[in-house]
């Protein structure tokens, strides 16, 4: 491939991972939500939209019992809103744990349902992937397709980022924020906390089911294995890196860490080492959450002040 | 005076072996002030988590301007127009002081989803009407310059004054104020204390007050309950209280 | 598809799935008793506790199949490696974190479970990997297939699970860690010295991670992410066991073992790992209040 073909490629993984990110600085970088389970509604989103958008399978060989032929935003829309309604159950059973124990349940779900993916085969096509996902408009845009495709991704995006930090800023944000610092105090002034974690958990799981569909009507075919918990743990450092509760640092942050994981593809594969850079890079993402969890815990872009105020004089 | 618009009735609150609240009854006239005191760990602070819900009581009822709460939760009650405000401060760290105020409006049209996004007008409003009223308060507590200021970098004084402030923000019927004076200088101490006073006076708010300051809690109560080892000991007017031989040795006999 | 089919009903008492459970059970209470621990007394889930248990597994494996070494020696080997290697671990990135939140140290240990699991698949390669040892026949005691290598997991986890009782109920570091654990502050007013506590827990639990990956390996194959996928059911037993509580944690290991291996009788093989989240999830779920009450949080 070109460099251009790729450079392309790499930006519209930023852009639905970024999709991931702002979705998941809304549970943790507005409402304090230790979400685990964000591969599971990027999962749901994915095939839900593949599922509704692509017949079938035929032959000997045939899987898949289930599917139909749907246009595609209707997939999308479908996504999105299943995600939402998965992220909203399981909010409902778990979000009143603690933290670190709302991350071990939301984990648990999220391996459960891809535990599902990948054993019902009549509906998803398991282990094997789900193939010949169709990819909107192609053929009749009067551009390269890539780039448009891109350029979609890249509105959603920029709409996403608008509604968001909208939404953050938002009185609705302020309770979500009021949430994230202390829970008794909003519901002391008279707020339906639960309810403002439902929401959040909600739209935060729906751009992510969104992401999924851009995702799956992107790549043609999708298998189980594309949503493991490392991609979740993956989100996080992004947001984690591009500093909590700033949705512009959600979306640099992910640029950075797709950047980072994706760079060994314009790489000669005749470099030294060149078959461990893969790993290399992971271990690096590894490195890189720590430290700036260590140096710099409001990450590239978030807000030093407010993560150092009451912190008696700083970073401790 | 007037109809009680809160009475707590049996109330019992048990940690363990240790009874915080012990068969806790007593009502509060709308419109009056009353000093909760006691000795520490006398069940004060339990007793205002009972009545706001922020406990589960173990028995007993709490009826709110004529109305069973005890089944409601503590947002359910605070809409109703009783809001408390927290011993240790509770203060939103990483929220200015100005956000930290506007969070108590109620009925913020701006806080649901669809609201949000659309910003209506009543929106907009609502959140000028807000800002005003925050305004008007920042600046009577001494803390408008500090609005933009983290919650989390005020004095401790600064911190009591803006819970207090918080709490009037949210327009309540009632108010259980829990030690809202400890920390905070003694020239604004007076001045919160004709505030409270204007409010009940010309508002008709009610308060129900802990304060171990017994002057400053005499002076401005029109009401005095008095507990020990979570009972109410004594209620009466500030000169009967005083005058109570139980609640003296109660006194005596708690701290030094 | 099930029904009440008498063969169901009976292979429900089949001896095979019960041995089968004993094997994994024994696996998940070493490895669970070696969390407890750490989680006990540090306060926070690590989530590179299941790549510790690769990391062990790893480095037994070198010595037993690059170094010619038996795998008795391998695997002490592998102990030891792994008990420095979490207090090293320890010394350079956890014990910066101490004074922060418990949700800070959970997502530095993703970051420390990315580096080890990757650098793992720098130093051995991606592929699975199996210790060297004849293969020997599978013996049938009663119809049942016992392999000696399930014989070895049962025996020697039943070593270590003694031998840490003893650890902990006879040697006055043992003593001080269960003090410790029921609580972290309360041990500080005793004059207990937490920092030196500590070092030792991240030994003992390092080395019962190593372990743990070892027996593991010994099972199944050793993989990079090995231990990370065997997290789960490890995490149920140490929730439903009660955090901290090893006994507890033991007893959660083998239940979730058995019930494991058993479910196959009335749910699908392939839904096999279903068992160990669902019972995550309601260990949590019911246990809203930060797991037996007041806790040590
Ligand atoms: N959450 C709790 N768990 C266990 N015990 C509690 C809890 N809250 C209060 N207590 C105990 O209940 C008793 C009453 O406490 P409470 O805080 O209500 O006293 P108080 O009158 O407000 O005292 P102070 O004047 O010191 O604020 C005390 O012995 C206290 O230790
Ligand atoms: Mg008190």
């Amino acid at each position: 491939m070109a460099v251009g073909d790729l450079a392309l490629l790499v930006a519209t993984i930023m852009g639905v991972y970024s999709l991931l990110a702002i979705g998941l600085n809304m549970h943790w970088g507005d409402t304090g939500l230790l979400n685990f389970a964000h591969a599971a509604f990027f999962a749901i989103g994915a095939y839900t939209s593949a599922i509704l958008t692509t017949p079938p399978e035929t032959g000997l060989l045939a899987n898949r019992t289930v599917g139909a032929s749907y246009p595609i935003f209707v997939g999308l829309l479908a996504g999105a809103t299943l995600a939402a309604a998965a992220g909203v159950l399981i909010a409902v059973t778990s979000v009143r744990l603690e933290g670190d124990y709302l991350a071990m349940v939301t984990l648990s779900f999220a391996e459960l349902i891809r535990l599902v993916i990948h054993n019902e085969g009549w509906l998803t096509s398991g282990a094997q992937s789900l193939k010949g996902i169709e990819r909107p408009l192609e053929g009749s845009v009067p551009i390269r397709y890539d780039l448009f495709y891109f350029l979609l991704v890249l509105g959603v995006v920029a709409g996403s980022y608008l509604l968001f930090r909208r939404l953050a800023g938002s009185p609705f944000g302020r309770v979500l924020h009021a949430v994230r610092e202390d829970e008794e105090v909003p519901l002391a002034l008279g707020k339906d906390t639960t309810w403002f974690k439902l929401k959040s958990f909600g739209l935060g799981a729906a751009i992510a089911g969104l992401a999924g569909g851009l995702w799956a009507h992107y790549v043609y075919a999708i298998t189980p294995n594309m949503f493991l918990p490392s991609l979740t743990f993956t989100i996080w450092a992004a947001v984690i890196i591009g500093g909590a509760g700033s949705y512009l640092g959600a979306i640099v942050g992910t640029a950075f860490i797709v950047g980072i994981r994706q760079v060994t593809r314009f790489v000669p594969s005749d470099v030294p080492f060149a078959s461990d850079l893969p790993y290399i890079r992971l271990v690096v993402i590894g490195v890189l959450l720590i430290a700036v969890l260590y140096y710099r815990p409001y990450g590239l872009l978030g807000d030093e002040e407010r993560m150092l105020a009451g912190s008696e004089e700083g970073a401790d | 005076m007037t109809d009680p618009i809160l009475r707590a009735e049996g109330l019992r609150k048990s940690f363990g072996g240790l009874l915080a609240v012990d068969d806790a009854t007593f009502e509060v006239e709308e419109g009056t002030i009353a000093g909760l005191i006691g000795p520490n760990g006398a069940g004060k602070s339990t007793t205002f988590n009972l009545l706001s819900g922020f406990y589960g009581a173990d028995a007993g009822e709490v009826i709110f301007e004529g109305e069973h709460v005890e089944g409601l939760s503590p947002d359910e009650r605070a809409q109703r127009g009783m809001i408390r405000t927290f011993q240790i401060t509770r203060e939103l760290t990483g929220m200015k002081v100005m956000a930290n105020m506007l969070l108590a409006a109620q009925d913020h049209p701006g806080e649901t989803v669809v609201g949000a996004l659309a910003n209506t007008g009543s929106v907009e409003s609502r959140e000028e009407q807000a800002r005003e009223r925050a305004e008007d308060l920042l600046k009577f507590l001494e803390l408008w310059e500090l609005r933009e200021e983290y919650a989390g970098n005020l004095s401790g004084g600064q911190r009591k004054l803006l819970e207090l402030g918080r709490a009037l923000m949210a327009d309540p019927d009632l108010l259980l104020l829990d030690e809202p004076m400890a920390g905070v200088n003694p020239d604004l101490t007076d001045r919160l204390l004709s505030r409270i006073d204007d409010l009940q006076s010309e508002e008709g708010m009610t308060f129900v007050i802990v304060e171990h300051d017994m002057d400053v809690i005499m002076s401005v109560s029109d009401k005095i309950i008095g507990m020990h080892n979570g009972q109410v000991l004594s209620v009466g007017t500030p000169e009967e209280v005083k005058s109570d031989e139980k609640m003296l040795e109660a006194y005596l006999g708690g701290s030094v | 598809m099930a029904g009440f089919d008498p063969q169901f009903v009976m292979a429900a008492f089949d001896p095979q799935f019960l041995w089968n459970g004993l094997v994994v059970g024994s696996i998940i209470a070493v490895a669970a008793l070696g969390l407890t621990l750490i989680f006990g007394i540090l306060n926070f889930i690590n989530i590179a506790y299941g790549d510790y248990m690769a990391v062990g597994a790893y480095f037994a494996f070198a010595a037993n199949t690059q170094y010619d070494l038996p795998i008795v020696v391998a695997a002490l080997i592998g102990m030891v490696v792994m008990a420095v290697g979490a207090l090293v671990v320890d010394k350079l990135v956890f014990e910066r974190f101490r004074s922060r939140s418990a949700i800070v140290l959970l997502v530095v240990s993703i970051g420390v479970a990315f580096v080890l699991r990757n650098l793992i698949r720098i130093v051995w390669g991606t592929g699975s990997r199996r210790f060297s040892g004849p293969i020997e026949a599978a013996p049938q005691f009663f119809g049942i297939r016992v392999l000696p290598d399930q014989v070895a997991i049962v025996v020697i986890s039943v070593a270590i699970l003694g031998g840490t009782y003893l650890l902990l109920r006879r040697t006055r570091i043992g003593i001080a860690m269960r003090a410790a654990s029921d609580d972290t502050d309360l041990a500080r007013i005793r004059g207990i010295d937490t920092e030196r506590l500590v070092t030792y827990v991240w030994l003992v639990g390092g080395a019962i991670a190593g372990i743990a990956g070892i027996l593991l390996g010994l099972d199944a194959q050793i993989r990079p992410n090995m231990g990370f996928t065997a997290l789960i059911p490890i995490f149920a037993a140490v929730i439903l066991g009660g955090i901290g509580d090893p006994i507890g944690a033991v007893a959660g290991g083998y239940a979730i073992g058995i019930t494991q291996e058993l479910s196959v009788v009335v749910i699908p093989t392939e839904y096999k790992p279903a068992i160990g989240l669902l019972l995550l999830i309601i260990g949590l779920l019911s246990k809203p209040e930060g797991i037996f009450g007041e806790a040590t949080r």
